[in-house]
């Protein structure tokens, strides 16, 4: 019963991990799920090493076999939702050029006035923009 | 700003005074839930103005100077407090293990929303100071360079895991130099860790034709 728990546990863990591979996560959201599912390790393991130099990854990957694979499995996913999000971020602008156009003129671009903009336009604006929007995490 | 970001940003700021208040009574590394990247946006969007004599190295010069002298740096007091006061600003509880830089797991989704307000087009544009405090507990020296080690630490963790260029971000430790509550200076609510947005990276762009 146990094997089949783990087991199940592993394909929600990988058809959740495959989901987000499509999807933008906050680096909000990937520290939670990082602290979550590597934490523990990360307490026991590598108590001193900081997060910020890339070395806690590593020693992680050290302690291999001591860590729980959802660990190395949040951290891909944390890494690749993260770069998504920011990859959305950079072509938002460019993906609502023509409705910034229609919507915006004469705003003033700087301190998000276009994105407030685009916001309160977010009903009218085009299908690619308004997904832009969201997958950038600026849309709510 | 626009009207829509103005009322926001006023409607954080009376979240945050309230929160403030509540910071007296109750343990506050224990009962705060961190700030969402939309507080921490909006409050360090509130810039009335910019103090561009106030940088990492003036600041660290002043606490240096105070603590090798051993005379007290009345920062609450001062001017320079009073010109900090002025810069768009958050407060943040940032857990590290004890007498070390390194960030605690448990503030990975904290870190996390500020890199996320970073992002934001709102400030885009913008640099950052961040500046480490610790209380009167051990040695003023050793609390300096550690306060220094810790404002660092986060730096280098929103540069490298919270993807925010590293040219917009000064760190600088101030020890117990400047107490948030001078009169209980071995108090933790002390400990905290402060952004202040000091100064656009560039001229705004121009509007849409």
């Amino acid at each position: 019963m146990k094997r089949h728990i783990f087991g199940l546990a592993a394909l929600v863990l990988a058809v959740s991990a495959g989901g987000a591979s499509a999807q933008t996560m906050s680096f909000a959201d990937a520290g939670a799920l990082i602290a979550k599912s590597c934490g523990a390790s990360i307490e026991r393991f590598c108590a001193r090493d900081d997060i910020g130099t890339g070395k806690v990854a590593s020693c992680l990957q050290g302690h291999q076999k001591d860590v729980p694979q959802q660990c190395f499995a949040a951290l891909q996913q944390a890494e690749a939702g993260t770069t998504a999000r920011l990859a959305a971020q950079q072509a938002t602008f460019g993906l609502c050029q023509d409705d910034a156009r229609q919507f915006c003129k004469g705003v003033k671009p700087g301190d998000a006035n276009l994105l407030d903009c685009l916001l309160a336009s977010y009903k009218v604006v085009k299908g690619a923009c308004r997904q832009g929007l969201t997958d950038a995490g600026w849309a709510n | 700003m626009t009207a829509f970001t103005r009322r926001a940003a006023g409607f954080a700021l009376v979240a945050g005074l309230a929160l403030g208040a509540s910071f007296g009574f109750v343990d506050r590394a224990g009962a705060q839930s961190p700030m969402s990247s939309a507080e921490i946006t909006k409050q360090l969007s509130e810039v009335t103005e910019f103090d561009p004599s106030l940088t990492a190295q003036v600041l660290q010069g002043m606490a240096q100077r105070a603590v090798q002298a051993n005379q007290p740096l009345p920062l609450d007091q001062s001017e320079i407090a009073k010109r900090l006061a002025k810069l768009a600003q958050i407060d943040v509880q940032i857990q590290f293990a004890l007498n070390s830089a390194v960030i605690r797991p448990q503030s990975y989704a904290a870190l996390g929303s500020i890199a996320d307000a970073m992002h934001h087009p709102i400030l885009w544009n913008y640099r950052f100071l961040v500046v480490g405090n610790t209380d009167t507990t051990g040695t003023r020296a050793v609390n300096l360079a550690l306060s220094q080690k810790r404002a660092e630490a986060i730096k280098e963790a929103l540069v490298n895991l919270g993807k925010v260029d590293p040219a917009r971000l000064d760190a600088v430790g101030l020890g117990q130099e400047a107490l948030e509550v001078p009169s209980k200076p071995t108090d933790p609510i002390n400990r905290r860790v402060e952004i202040f947005t000091i100064g656009t990276m560039k001229a705004m762009p121009k509007p849409l034709q």
